[in-house]
């Protein structure tokens, strides 16, 4: 699903590599974390995945095609693919939730009859099947992430990155969003889940990848996010 | 990139949206176009009215050769092989007596009732002619009468004098007015240039606005994985109804006050002022108008929209 092979990136000539030498392998249907501190360089890879940015050097697969070789015009598609989930949730406040769903399905040329007939039963899924009409910006942090998690299931991706899902919530609600991600994850979706949210990564016993500097350091099944230190 | 039913809906709400949210920015693009093509259409319509008129004088221009009665058909057809042969002539159309009457008929009615009969045809049949040159029908005229077969020459000598007179005023008048067409002219172009690009400029800003209020929801589409050509629909769609917009508006303006010109010639007896009909005009201005008011738009979208939307 997602292949690194030697990949270096700096983000230009006179600064050092914000990735060097990265090499892993996920695979369908797997649930992975990708963890370490701040500046590590999770997010420039998962840049990478969904093809803002292109390795300096080495070879990113990406559903078997090589990002850095991927026609521009083709992006979108890849993209369609990729349920992406934010930690400022990245929604549209002053809309509803259901305008929400909806907006996301529109870009992929869904008809309206699609939309009524997928977006209740997404929303039932995150647990919100009464939000529908709620505005965003009158939901809770939990709910605007559940949202944010129906928005990147909607068109039905293979995968579902996740930068931080939980860095603006509370624990318990923390794992409520972890839950529904294990959910998606059952039902054959792959899962990469970028956080630095120690307490989750050591309860869920999932594969861990561990980035240090721009370095992987460590790359365990059933991992802790203690395996780092 | 081919757009679906759907799609193509949701870009027309948008860019409605937004044009509606930028109220202001949206009236002053709309505005400078409305200004620009309203002083380009203007022009267009005093000149092509100009070239009318002075077509329409030289086309009422003609001589009509009667023809003597009493000649002989080989007579007709040496006068005949003549007068086409002849270097000033444009139209030599022959007229014959009894179709002379049915016009005749035709403009007076009932008054030439009685003459049906071809024999009681009191008129003659004649040569109409049109010269290359409408200043020199006099002298053609003159030459002409010494022809054969020909009875008499009629290019309504005091008419034409008359007209020709009139013609030379207006021409002194016109020749002023050409001068200061001309120096307004070059004004004209050089301000419409100028408020051209104040247009394109405008409406570029305007969508530039749009991009900057949206630009969470552009940035979102990206991450669903929306193509480029989705994104940029609405913003392409919200120029154009600027550039249309702004072309129907003096459009409109234009037609009303065309037809208000043509109630007042007819209204003050103006019969030599024939001015062209409104469906001509209207289907001049148009032709030109609306390509340059829509391409306006869409240039000025175009210019704001890769610089902001690159995937």
């Amino acid at each position: 699903m997602v292949e690194a092979s030697k990949i270096y990136h700096r983000y230009d000539k006179n600064s050092g590599y914000a990735l060097s030498n990265i090499n892993f392998i996920i695979e369908r249907g797997e649930f992975v974390f990708l963890v370490g501190p701040s500046g590590a360089g999770k997010s420039t890879l998962l840049k990478m995945i969904i093809r803002e940015i292109i390795p300096t050097k080495g070879i990113l697969k990406v559903f078997g095609h090589d990002v850095a070789r991927m026609p521009r015009h083709r992006v979108p598609y890849l993209r369609r693919n990729i349920g992406m989930v934010f930690q400022d949730f990245r929604l549209l406040e002053e809309r509803t939730a259901f305008e929400n769903l909806a907006f996301a399905m529109r870009v992929t040329g869904a008809s309206n009859r699609d939309i009524r007939r997928r977006v209740p039963y997404v929303l039932e899924m995150v647990g919100l099947p009464d939000k529908a009409d709620a505005r965003v910006c009158d939901l809770s942090g939990g709910e605007q992430q559940r949202i944010g998690l129906a928005r990147a299931i909607i068109n039905r991706p293979a995968m579902i990155i996740a930068d931080e899902p939980t860095g603006n919530l509370d624990p318990d609600i923390s794992f409520e969003i972890m839950h529904i991600l294990r959910m998606i994850n059952l039902r054959g979706t792959t899962v990469l889940v970028a956080t630095h949210d120690r307490e989750i990564v050591d309860r869920l016993k999932k594969r861990v990848i561990h980035l240090e500097q721009g370095r992987l350091t460590l790359d365990e099944e059933k991992g802790a996010y203690a395996g780092a230190l | 990139m081919p757009v679906r039913y759907n799609g193509l809906l949701y870009a027309c709400g948008e860019a409605l949206r937004s044009l509606g949210r930028n109220k202001w920015m949206t009236i002053a693009s709309v505005g400078v176009v409305v200004v620009t093509l309203l002083m380009l259409g203007g022009f267009m319509m005093v000149n092509l009215n100009l070239e009318y008129i002075t077509e329409n004088v030289k086309e009422q221009v003609e001589i009509v050769l009667y023809l003597d009665d009493e000649s002989t058909l080989a007579e007709r057809n040496e006068l005949r092989e003549k007068l086409l042969a002849h270097g000033s002539l444009e139209e030599v159309r022959f007229v014959s007596k009894s179709e002379a009457l049915q016009r005749l008929r035709k403009q007076m009615g009932d008054v030439v009732d009685g003459y049906e009969g071809r024999e009681d045809n009191p008129l003659r049949d004649s040569f109409e002619l049109k010269t290359k040159h409408p200043e020199l029908v006099g002298a053609v005229a003159e030459e002409l009468a010494g022809y054969p077969a020909v009875a008499d020459v009629d290019y309504g000598e005091a008419t034409v004098e008359k007209l020709f007179a009139a013609t030379r005023a207006v021409q002194i008048v016109g020749l002023i007015l050409m001068l200061g067409l001309a120096v307004t002219a070059v004004f004209l172009i050089a301000h419409t240039i100028r408020l051209t690009v104040t247009a394109v400029f405008l409406i570029a800003h305007t969508i530039r606005l749009t991009v900057f209020i949206r630009r969470r929801e552009i940035m979102i589409m990206k991450y669903v994985g929306a193509t480029n050509w989705f994104i940029r629909w609405p913003f392409l769609l919200e120029g154009l109804m600027i550039g249309l917009l702004g072309a129907a508006l003096p459009l409109g303006a234009l037609y009303y006050t065309y037809q208000a010109s043509l109630e007042w010639v007819a209204a003050n007896n103006l019969m030599f002022l024939t001015l062209l009909p409104i469906p001509i005009i209207m289907g001049e201005l148009v032709k030109y108008l609306l390509p340059l008011g829509t391409g306006l738009g869409i240039l000025g979208s175009a210019f704001s929209m890769d610089q902001f939307l690159r995937v």
